[in-house]
């Protein structure tokens, strides 16, 4: 708080109020060795507990004595000036407490040094008869000073959609205000009304919700969580009551029969950073993903900073480190990996189609059960058919195996041996997989070894990236290795394979990167694994070629023959039936069949032997699946909650993943309301006590973020801390009765926003009066006025120049970016912006890599989607200037806002009306025209230069306007979008 | 005026960078160094293959590292799986240099030839095992990323000297043909001080500092021009409204115009004598280089650039050390040595802290395929070397052992954070003092831990 308001404060005020002004000093000066955190207490003596510090200390000393300051131990040593004994510990170089602090503490035992409650852990109160400019007023009453009058009607009306929607009103949306064609509570309805409503809400939602496109930390992989984002901007859209979208987010995934939209929701704690970092300890980084859930949930829902605890306890605020491995408890039980996939999303996921793509996949759905069914339909058809072929064949010799994408049969039948240096070689291009690729590998083989490869794709030694067949420890062996260390898969069979006997084996691999897609066969039939190693894949390119007999460092003794490749998976069915010596023909022969061999038969004519009429219904059927099957692979995904089994957790000592303390179970912290018998132990529970309405918390929280949002700076400063480390609110009263009357509305998001914006106080001008007393406008005697927000700054340009492509939802987009941003951090991929309407849209659709963040975002202090932000800040620097000046996207603005206007009868005053929504005064025209004038000269003679400067963007320029006069214009309306006034909102 | 509002006042007004603004009570002390150039070899290069000499390995080739040796150290989840731990001998010789008579690797004759300026510290060690945390972990003091940077905190706590440029200023270039380890925005981010503080990043293609250059069409006069205007138009709104914020950011306005005069300027080498230029070896005309990263440093440094952070990627030597190596040293080794003749010439050096070294340093065991010709060497955080020079360090040090296999540190460890407690004693301030109130904690970049190793000071 600004000094002057400080004194100001304390002048108005006679009694000592502990939480106003002895806590802090406490807090600050005391606490960290004589307060909660018991691991730090230097002494037996506290002060943030009242009984304790009252209470006789071995020494027979009392702390404080109410009423008696000279008999205080706490106040004969913040004064005494023996170094030896002076608190804060003068030879620890701590500095003594000012004049002012110790006449406080003074002041405060003498008056009975009462103690409360930390302010915002008492629930606020209804206060009956109030509204916002009421309690506004009256302390700007006690404060000697006057409310402004109400800004002018283009003022408001631009702040107010700037508040509401992020972007500035039309002309035509002033005027009509303007003219009284509309009301102020029209023009405010219609803002809320506006999807661009939700679009505005969205973007401060998604940096609290840490939301970004990529993983974070060094390798920096892709994500895809827009099905998130489209959540979030609709459920602003719909007004969804802060609870419940507070509750869906937590624990969506958990509600009963959860919707899909309640599962998507729950990615909500998916945001979080994640590592592919070749070497990290699993275990570490999951706890990190953990402990970040717990830290998230604190700050954005009950602003505190429990990650301080993580450690040891709380050093200011009543929060144990117990009870925050209590709350970590709550996000502990999710099925996930520390070390995640690199190139997607990471397990657990699900589909989240969007709701056109849900009708069309019920439709393909459909469409294949149809199929299916008509072709169950015709199977007593199909197998009389089958009956007469089989009795044709029967005598003949007719084999058979599936063709269906068959990529590799080597017949070798009867060079079958291998001596150990024996190799055959099927080149680079053979059965080249990729590590999402389906496959299934069968051969038959006699081996004379424990040790040796069979069939492989794989560089040449034991670690080596690639897939392969073999036997190790006299056992069937499968690996398909990215990295030995850590990316791949290894099993084995339980069983050994049989030396000096044939055998025929198979592997079938889903490409779903786990082995639990992965199947090993002996003789067609499946046979128990030991999973060695379990990790995901990533993609591969080594130039290994397909081999017999050689691969990963091992050769091969015995015999094989007869190796096949497919590139699907196939079924334990289809597997019994390629793994069968006898033909088609002796089968068919056969009057008692097995189960394998009656499904070779049936594989066999249906894959090749079928009558056109019935083929039909099969290719049908087929299709029908495969339809499916390629559309659901492109639906998007998202990564969401999941509660798997329970998992221990602990007291972490010193918060390292690896020292475990004490066993814990969820709970909520003690200083907090107290648990309902009726809520589950578990997430769900905890979003129940989070929405309770006992909680002194959310509410007061949430709403002062709002109030953030609208005036600049909270009622409580700290946003993130309503702890006492925190600021005290600057007026409680209006604090409270803004979360008050949120919860009493039931939580109803637009309703409170109405409130504020319809308030005296909102409406006020911005003007800073000359004698100003009160700079950071903390008493409100004043409108806010502050700089835009990144995202707003880029829209308006886009919005004002014509260029917005406005389209709700859906994938990030890739506006401009500098070139070799990207390569020269990480040698990967080069950025590569999109072409057409990707260019245009606003800004909370830009594609967020987390390391190497958009830097025209992070000039103008975005929050870097790191860990949740929810505190605003605003910066002025040269780098702003630079950027707005020379940044493509704000030239190409500037041509298309010089194009948007050209014909205009008067295109200065346009462009200008246009983007700050008023008319130039005559001095600011005067201006305009002499630094068109000037450009207008300089580029008549320098037309080339001119061309130059209308070259720059992407979009073609469509005004047949002489360039010199468009280059001239458009020099003008850089100057305007570079104005003061129009990055501000006043 | 109090100090509060003066600062506030300064640096709100000068450069967004906070030119001149120190934060009161700093220094607590005269300060040894003004500025680093702090040369971050990124990757984690090996102590054993460079300034850690072992002749005794020799004898212990092949064989597996003892478990006495070992004592159950948590190893990367990569030799976790390892099949074995056989130890390897550096491939390069070693010799001893200069007064000192410390040892120095083949792979760096140059820097053996400076040998007796620098101080040379075998004995660091860190707590992370994985680049991401321990390159965090050295730049911001924490593992987990979020604190403001070296570079930040120094700028928030010093200011800047210069009006022209700002105050923390960071140089990037890669292994060449190699890849080499990602970099991120964050490690010359501010964390949560405010974002003037961050490093500006500059950069060998497109424009030295982003959106630096005028639009094509745009000459100087164009650019005044338009800023003639634009300062009208913005001083009518400042009397409009009385808003302070106005007549700062039409100071950022003329500012990005100097900066758009000084940064060419500075990143032009022509005007740069032979002399100084072989000094840094014949990659110093290719821009992007770290040689030429090395040159742009001492100008950045001559100007009154207070932390010029400097990145050398690609040391990380899992495999194929013998390779790669010899080409990490032969592009930084003349440059790094050449810059600190450079400095002394310039009588530099005594006021200019430089500093040399990774994240971490490598096992004593290979790592992957050990052949005849090659092997490679894991992460490993017990012990790592980096050597200082100039600003207030002893010149012609050696501090610190290691045990027989570069594995544990027998004699004198120094913490990361003790390490950064020293860079900030050096610069004249008490690692205690520099903090920053963030959710009511009073954080520090070195959190609650560190002691100024006292024998490093000259």
């Amino acid at each position: 708080m600004p000094l002057l308001v400080l004194a100001a404060l304390a002048t108005t005020v006679a009694a000592v109020d502990f939480n106003r002004d002895v806590r802090p000093i406490l807090s600050d000066r005391c606490y960290p060795c004589h307060g909660p955190d018991g691991g730090n207490r230097k002494t037996a003596m506290r002060l943030d507990d009242e009984a304790a510090a009252k209470s006789q200390l071995k020494s027979k000393k009392f702390p404080i004595v109410a009423g008696k300051p000279d008999d205080s131990e706490i106040y004969k040593r913040i004064i005494t000036d023996s170094p030896g004994l002076r608190m804060p510990p003068a030879y620890n170089g701590h500095p003594k407490l000012d004049a002012k602090a110790i006449a406080t503490i003074k002041q405060w035992i003498e008056e009975g040094a009462t103690y409360q409650s930390h302010w915002s852990f008492i629930p606020p109160k209804r206060q009956s008869n109030q509204n916002i400019d009421r309690l506004v007023r009256a302390r700007l009453e006690a404060m000697g000073m006057k409310p402004s009058p109400q800004a002018s009607k283009e003022t408001l009306i631009r702040r107010v959609s700037f508040d509401l929607t992020g972007l500035p009103p039309t002309p035509e949306e002033t005027a009509d205000f303007v003219d009284g064609k509309v009301t102020y509570e029209q023009v405010v309805d219609r803002l809320l009304a506006s999807p661009r409503y939700a679009e505005r809400m969205a973007i401060r939602w998604l940096e609290a919700a840490r939301y970004a496109d990529t993983n974070g930390y060094q390798t920096d992989g892709v994500r895809d969580m827009y099905r998130y984002r489209d959540w979030v901007i609709e459920a602003f859209d719909k007004n969804q009551p802060f609870d419940k979208f507070s509750i869906e987010q937590i624990a969506g995934d958990m509600l009963p029969n959860a919707t899909l939209n309640q599962k998507i929701a729950s990615a909500f704690h998916r945001n979080h950073r994640t590592t592919a970092e070749g070497g990290i300890v699993d275990e570490e980084w999951r706890v990190e993903y953990v402990a970040d859930r717990a830290e998230t949930t604190s700050t954005v829902f009950l602003g505190l900073t429990f990650g301080c605890a993580r450690c040891h306890d709380h050093k200011y605020d009543p929060l144990k480190q117990k009870e925050f491995y209590s709350l970590f408890a709550f996000f502990n039980n999710v099925p996930e990996k520390g070390f995640v996939y690199n190139f997607g999303n990471e397990r657990p996921l699900i589909k989240a189609p969007t709701p056109p793509q849900q009708q069309m996949w019920s439709q393909l759905k459909a469409d294949r059960d149809r199929a299916k069914q008509n072709w169950l339909n015709v199977q007593p058809r199909v197998d009389a058919a089958q009956r007469k072929w089989e009795a044709k064949i029967a005598k003949g010799n007719t084999d058979w195996t599936s063709t269906d994408k068959l990529e590799l049969d080597a017949h070798l039948f009867t060079d079958t041996k291998f001596d150990g240096k024996r190799v055959v070689n099927y080149g680079e291009t053979t059965a080249k997989f990729n590590h999402r690729d389906p496959y299934t590998m069968s051969v038959w083989v006699k081996p004379e070894t424990r040790d040796g490869a069979i069939l492989t794709r794989t560089e040449d030694y034991m670690e080596g990236t690639g897939y392969g067949l073999y036997v190790m420890n006299g056992k069937l062996r499968y690996h398909y290795n990215f990295r030995w260390t850590d990316l791949g898969m290894r099993v084995e069979s339980k069983q050994d394979l049989k030396q000096g006997e044939w055998q025929h084996i198979t592997v079938t691999y889903d490409g779903g990167m786990y082995t639990e897609g992965v199947h090993l066969y002996i003789d067609g039939k499946e046979v128990e694994m030991n999973v060695l190693f379990n990790s995901n894949l990533w993609p591969m390119s080594h130039k290994a070629p397909l081999r017999l007999g050689q691969g990963a460092g091992l050769d091969f003794k015995g015999e094989i023959r007869n190796p096949r490749i497919w590139s699907r998976e196939m079924s334990a069915r289809e597997v019994s039936a390629i793994a069968l010596n006898d033909t088609l023909s002796a089968i068919a022969a056969k009057k008692d069949r097995t189960p394998a061999e009656q499904a070779k038969l049936d594989l066999a004519y249906r894959e090749q032997y079928l009558p056109a009429e019935l083929e039909a219904f099969q290719t049908a059927a087929r299709k029908a699946q495969e339809d499916l099957d390629k559309f659901e692979a492109k639906l998007p995904t998202v990564m969401v909650m999941e509660e798997g089994p329970q998992r221990d957790a602990f007291v972490l000592v010193r918060g390292a993943y690896d020292n475990h303390g004490e066993k814990v179970s969820p709970a909520t912290p003690a200083a907090l309301h107290a648990w309902k018998p009726e809520w589950p132990r578990n997430r769900l529970g905890l979003a129940q006590w989070i929405t309770s309405r006992d909680n002194p918390l959310t509410a007061r929280v949430t709403v002062n973020r709002f109030w953030q949002m609208l005036f600049g700076t909270g009622l409580v400063k700290t946003v993130e801390d309503f702890g006492s480390q925190g600021e005290i609110p600057v007026q409680q009263d209006l604090l409270d009765w803004l979360a008050v009357e949120f919860m009493d509305n039931g939580w109803n998001v637009k309703g409170i926003l109405k409130t504020i914006v319809m308030s005296e106080t909102y409406k006020q001008s911005s003007k800073v009066p000359a004698d100003n007393r009160d700079p950071e406008n903390r008493l409100l005697a004043r409108g806010p006025r502050g700089r835009l927000s990144s995202e707003m700054i880029r829209d308006q340009a886009l919005a004002v120049s014509g260029l917005l492509v406005e389209k709700q939802g859906g994938p990030s987009v890739k506006p401009y970016q500098p070139k070799g941003l990207w390569q020269e951090l990480t040698s990967g991929e080069e950025y590569k912006p999109d072409k057409g309407e990707g260019l245009y849209r606003r800004s909370l659709y830009s594609y967020w890599r987390r390391t190497i963040a958009p830097p025209s975002m992070v000039n103008f202090d975005s929050a870097t989607r790191e860990v949740c932000t929810v505190r605003e800040n605003r910066t002025n620097t040269p780098l702003q200037a630079l950027n707005l000046m020379n940044d493509e996207t704000y030239l190409e603005a500037s041509r298309k806002l010089a194009e948007r206007v050209i014909q205009d009868p008067a295109p200065l005053e346009r462009a200008f009306l246009l983007t700050l929504g008023r008319r130039p005064s005559a001095k600011e025209k005067q201006i305009l025209e002499t630094s068109f004038a000037k450009f207008q000269q300089r580029f008549s003679n320098d037309t080339q230069a001119a061309e130059k400067l209308l070259a720059i963007g992407e979009s073609k320029t469509q005004s047949n306007a002489k360039p010199a006069d468009l280059a001239a214009l458009m020099s003008v309306a850089s100057m305007i979008l570079n104005l003061d006034e129009a990055i501000t909102k006043q | 005026m109090t100090n509060l509002t003066r600062r506030h006042f300064l640096a709100q007004t000068v450069t967004g960078a906070a030119a001149f603004a120190q934060l009161s009570g700093l220094p607590t002390h005269p300060a040894k160094a003004k500025r680093i150039i702090y040369l971050f070899q990124s990757g984690g290069p090996s102590q054993l293959e460079s300034f850690d000499y072992k002749p005794e390995l020799v004898k212990h080739a092949g064989k597996d590292l003892p478990e006495s040796v070992r004592k159950g150290q948590r190893l990367t989840a990569m030799s976790a799986t390892q099949l074995a731990f056989p130890m390897v001998a550096s491939k390069f010789g070693f010799q001893q240099h200069g007064k000192s008579g410390a040892w120095v690797s083949e792979l760096f004759p140059h820097t053996a030839k400076v040998i007796d300026d620098l101080c040379i510290v075998r004995s660091l060690h860190t707590e992370a095992i994985n680049h991401d945390p321990a390159v965090t972990f050295l730049q911001t003091g924490s593992q987990i990323a979020g604190r403001p940077s070296f570079g930040a905190w120094i700028s928030y706590g010093l200011g800047a000297e210069t009006k022209e440029l700002p105050a923390f200023c960071v140089l990037i270039s890669p292994g060449q043909g190699g890849s080499g380890q990602p970099l991120y925005d964050r490690l010359w981010g501010s964390g949560f001080l405010p974002t003037r503080y961050q490093g500006i990043k500059f950069r060998s293609v497109g424009d030295p500092v982003l959106y630096l250059s005028d639009p094509a069409g745009y000459t100087r006069d164009d650019r005044r021009t338009y800023l003639d205007g634009l300062n009208a138009l913005n001083k009518e709104q400042l009397e409009a409204t009385g808003d302070p914020e106005i007549s700062t950011r039409m100071a950022q306005y003329e500012m990005a115009f100097r900066m758009q005069a000084s940064v060419p300027e500075l990143t032009d080498l022509s005007k740069e004598p032979e002399s100084s230029l072989s000094l840094y070896g014949p990659d110093v005309k290719k821009p992007g280089t770290f040689a030429a990263n090395c040159l742009l440093a001492r100008r950045l440094a001559e100007r009154g650039v207070r932390f010029i952070q400097l990145y050398h990627r690609d040391w990380d030597h899992h495999g194929g050390l013998v390779a790669g190596m010899p080409k990490r040293a032969l592009e930084t080794d003349q440059p790094a040595a050449g810059l600190l003749q450079d400095l002394k010439q310039r009588g530099m050096l005594d006021d200019t802290l430089v500093v040399w070294g990774g994240e971490f340093g490598r096992t004593v065991y290979c790592q992957g395929r050990l052949t005849a010709t090659e092997y490679g060497r894991d992460h490993h955080p017990r012990c790592f070397t980096v050597w200082m020079a100039g600003g207030g360090v002893k010149p012609g040090m050696v501090y610190g052992e290691t045990d027989d296999f570069s594995y544990n540190i027998v004699k004198d460890p120094v913490h990361v954070h003790d390490f950064q407690a020293t860079l900030l004693h050096l610069l004249g301030v008490d690692h205690t003092k520099l903090t920053y109130k963030f959710q009511g904690r009073h954080f520090r970049l070195t959190d609650v831990h560190g002691h100024v190793v006292k024998e490093l000071l000259a």
